[in-house]
């Protein structure tokens, strides 16, 4: 295979590219649909492709093709080098990359339970488990799904600077749902949990208590109130701290959207929250669900710090918003599969703990909210975030109260961060999926912490 | 290769159906399909990425003893890739479990065909066009306003054909092209950054106006910018496409489903006759809505596409099912299977959502907004719950609108209610249609919106 890639890349230099790389992929997956003990979908598929990506006069060209066909491959190459000179005529500022290492690598998975030597029933089975426990918790549970996917293979990259690295890939993912309902009132509660480890993801995480853990949620929303819109103090569980980091700082520390007017790039060494906040991201957690050994441009990954004590000190990058930026590649070009060009994402994100106990990060408030477990986030370039909030509960004189529903928390991204007061020291990663064009399976989280006060969603 | 031959992917489909047959399925169905795309990307305000993507596969649903099964590769040149396709798609069958409430596959069909989805210039187009379309979008918007920087964007072409088979006759085959260019600006302004402001142009024939999509992409940009705080209000607002798309694909849009109706997840269990939204509002979903970015001539299953009444001036008519959920109620399927490719297996989904335009233009709706918001935008809507209804989300951009008129844009305002109310006080629908991925509609008037702001 390496071999292969190599001639595809000559090609692409002898048709005037200054750089060329070809990506192999080679991709076994399962997954399952369940839905109340019933299987909807059980599916089994492989797929494997080449990608190449070449720099002609500065522009990129980039082809995939779902093929390991020598005559569609040279096409794709000579689509690619044809694409980028045209797009380079109209280049003002040529990509240049910023050099790195030349890297010959072999990366094998080494899993305790290898998803791909697990049977079909016995992955069903567990799902069954998951979904009966779920039905079973309470007779107002309505429904209850879960969906499950299992991806093994491996990549092969290879460069025209003589990088060459094959990496095994192994992920294990699953989400948990469930709705109950009563008078007219529903609610909705889902759990994913994730691994680049193996199979043995289900021996830590205990199928039975997983499908009681979403059902118990549903459940207990059932007599929750929707929360009083308008600002005010709120602790934050590591789970939707996961997510704020993520969604309101992360993305805005990626480089490419930091070039493209997002509001980092100005604030380059300058403090931009408060003392108490530490972010990082982090490609070298193994067995987290962000976790790798080289990114998609053959770069090794690493732990990024993005702020230290409220202070920006670096971003994501790839090989080109490296070299704009004069510093060295992060690790974080990815792409979600051979079809797609790799584009800077996050890997695993989050806040480093600090010293409070959970009593203290309550301690004080008279009237706020906890927010424990999220829905959904998203953030914009100008630094509004919003983010979601599936299980919350109302904090009165400092004690955790009655639970509230459907609220979510907004804000900008700097005002916020200045408004971090305590720091927990405890700390939860979470895995889940990031869209931006493509998915990327990802991590987030962090401690508790404390906002003293933040804008809340709310119809009441 | 021989992109979208009919009788290469047909045959693809009937070997795989066959192979499936006598392996010992009960029943089997194939999906073939086959694509190119082309793009031409911005990054930095500059034409700096290209891609070009060939993409093929095939996907094979089997039944053994009622369970379901299934499997797909995109190696189709290899007899034994799709053999082991069939293979990986039965064992997946024998290791599941039976559902009772299978009926079978569905059986033939006949067609119509899906007017507007094929255009010949867009399978020639080269990437020279494409390569002018960004660059006009490019030189058009710094020309409206200095302070206008084109974030991302480009233009893209592609053209797909896909064919069906099942064990029950269906042998059916369709193609498609789509065309499309967009911009993303932000405008600057000191240290003061507005929100991305999105246009975009996407039709199934060739037919771009970039001139207009730079434009108005720089135009809302520039709109965008010295945002004012808002007050914590209940208001009349006006939902463009973009916000009416957003609120509607995580809640209502899941809510007619027929899977969701049968699992007691819609609020809408048991509602067909009743009034559940404003006398205003009429709702198709149309398959073969002429020229609509979702129409072809059959669904992920085979089944013809067609025009089904959801609401009839408020009145609810119809859910959507696919050929399982059809059976289980003894009904026939509304086309409404859809697949994200041959990787998976059929779902329902909306096809081309319509909301009937009413007359009134985009001046004349906002004439009627005295003190209110004009909400281009959402934040956080996949954050609703999708069974409740309920949402909370930011507005980001939007804009005040005072006497009439768009008065200044405004930061950070917080939405919060229940889209099943939100049908309710819908008191206005629009003249001004367009298709904003699978919704068809105009602006719209909603009363009683909360709005929290600082």
């Amino acid at each position: 295979m390496k071999d292969f890639l190599n001639k595809l890349n000559s090609t692409a230099i002898s048709l005037g590219a200054e750089y060329a790389e070809a990506r192999a992929l080679r991709l076994t997956k399962t997954s399952l649909t369940l839905k109340e003990e019933q299987v909807e979908a059980a599916k089994q598929g492989i797929e494997s492709g080449v990608a190449v990506r070449v720099l002609v006069n500065g522009a990129w060209g980039f082809a995939s093709a779902g093929s390991l066909e020598p005559v569609t491959l040279d096409n794709a190459v000579l689509s690619a080098c044809r694409m980028a000179k045209l797009a380079s005529t109209r280049l003002k500022i040529p990509i240049k990359l910023a050099p790195v290492k030349v890297i010959e690598d072999r990366v094998v998975a080494k899993p305790k339970k290898d998803p791909s030597h697990v049977s079909m029933e016995e992955k069903i089975q567990t799902a069954l488990k998951i979904n009966r426990s779920s039905i079973g918790f309470d007779s107002r549970v309505k429904s209850c799904g879960m969906d499950y996917l299992d991806l093994t293979g491996n990549s092969f990259f290879v460069n025209s600077e003589g990088t060459s690295i094959e990496q095994d890939k192994l992920y294990v993912w699953a989400r948990i749902t469930a709705t109950a309902r009563t008078n007219g009132v529903f609610t909705f509660s889902r759990e994913e949990i994730g691994s680049t480890a193996g199979y043995e993801l289900f021996d830590e995480q205990i199928p039975e208590e997983l499908g009681k853990k979403v059902a118990a949620r549903a459940v207990q929303q059932l007599t929750a109130k929707p929360p009083k819109g308008g600002k005010s103090p709120v602790v934050l569980g590591p789970n939707v701290v996961g997510v704020f980091v993520h969604e309101a700082f992360g993305h805005l520390a990626e480089a490419d959207l930091a070039l493209s007017g997002g509001l980092l790039a100005s604030n380059m060494g300058k403090k931009i929250g408060s003392s108490l906040v530490t972010f990082y991201d982090d490609g070298t957690l193994l067995g987290s669900f962000g976790a790798f050994k080289y990114d998609d441009e053959g770069v090794p990954t690493q732990k990024t710090l993005l702020i230290k004590d409220g202070i920006v000190t670096g971003l994501m990058h790839n090989r080109d918003t490296a070299n704009k930026f004069n510093t060295n590649p992060t690790g974080n070009a990815r792409a979600e599969d051979f079809r797609v060009e790799p584009i800077i994402r996050m890997r695993c994100t989050y806040m480093a703990p600090q010293d409070q106990t959970l009593e203290e990060l309550f301690e004080g408030i008279k009237f706020g909210y906890y927010f424990k477990s999220f829905r959904g986030g998203q953030a914009s370039l100008d630094g509004t975030f919003q983010v979601g909030i599936q299980e919350g509960y109302e904090i009165i004189n400092s004690e955790i109260g009655a639970p509230i529903r459907d609220a979510s928390i907004s804000g900008n991204t700097l005002e916020t961060l200045h408004k971090v007061d305590a720091v927990g020291r405890d700390f939860v990663l979470d895995p889940g999926r990031c869209g931006k064009g493509q998915t990327a399976f990802i991590c987030d989280g962090g401690p508790h912490i404390r906002l003293s006060e933040v804008v809340v969603g709310g119809s009441a | 290769m021989g992109v979208l031959e009919r009788q290469t992917l047909i045959s693809t489909a009937e070997d795989a159906v066959k192979a499936a047959l006598k392996l010992g399925a009960k029943e089997a169905e194939a999906y073939a399909y086959e694509g190119q795309a082309i793009s031409i990307g911005i990054e930095l305000g500059q034409i700096s990425k290209t891609n070009c993507i060939i993409d093929r596969g095939l996907g094979i649903r089997v039944l053994v003893n009622k369970a379901i099964g299934f499997a797909y590769t995109n190696i189709l040149t290899d007899k034994a890739a799709i053999e082991g396709a069939v293979i990986g798609a039965l064992s997946a069958a024998k290791a599941s479990k039976p559902d009772p409430d299978w009926h079978g596959l569905p059986s033939m069909q006949s067609y119509r065909p899906a007017e507007g989805t094929f255009d010949q210039r867009i399978v020639e187009l080269s990437p020279e066009d494409l390569v002018k379309v960004t660059a006009t979008m490019l030189d058009v918007a710094p020309e409206v306003d200095k302070r206008v920087f084109p974030v991302e964007g480009g233009a893209g072409s592609g053209y797909w054909a896909n064919a069906i088979v099942n064990s029950n006759g269906i042998a059916a085959y369709d193609r498609g092209t789509i065309v499309e260019c967009s911009l993303a600006a932000l405008a600057k302004e000191g240290s003061e950054v507005t929100p991305i402001c999105f246009e975009f142009n996407i039709t199934r024939d060739y037919r771009l106006n970039p001139e207009w999509v730079g434009r108005e992409a720089a135009k809302l940009a520039v709109a965008a910018l010295k945002p004012k705080p808002v007050e914590t209000k209940t208001t009349r607002v006006i939902l463009t496409q973009f916000a009416l798309q957003d609120l509607l694909t995580y809640t209502f849009m899941n809510a007619i489903k027929a899977d969701n109706v049968q699992r007691r997840q819609s609020p809408f269990k048991d509602k067909i006759g009743e009034q559940v939204a404003s006398k205003s509002l009429t709702i198709y979903d149309d398959g073969l809505y002429p020229g609509g970015l979702r129409a072809s001539q059959f669904d992920g299953e085979g089944v013809a596409h067609q025009k089904t009444p959801i609401i009839e001036k408020g009145v609810l008519k119809n859910f959507l099912y696919d050929n399982y959920t059809a059976r289980k109620e003894n009904r026939e399927s509304s086309g409404n299977a859809s697949r994200a490719g041959y990787l998976s297996v059929p779902g329902i989904d909306v096809t081309n959502f319509q909301i009937m335009p009413g007359r009134k233009s985009a001046e004349e709706m906002l004439s009627e907004v005295n003190d209110g918001l004009i909400i281009y935008y959402l934040q956080g809507a996949h954050s609703s719950n999708p069974v409740s209804g309920e949402f909370s989300v930011v507005a980001n951009p939007a804009w005040i609108i005072k006497d009439g008129m768009i008065d200044h844009s405004c930061k950070g305002a917080m939405l919060a209610g229940n889209v099943f109310e939100l049908l309710k006080n819908i008191s206005v629908v629009g003249g001004n249609e367009r298709q904003v991925g699978n919704l068809v509609a105009p602006w719209v008037i909603v009363e009683n919106m909360r709005v929290i702001g600082k």
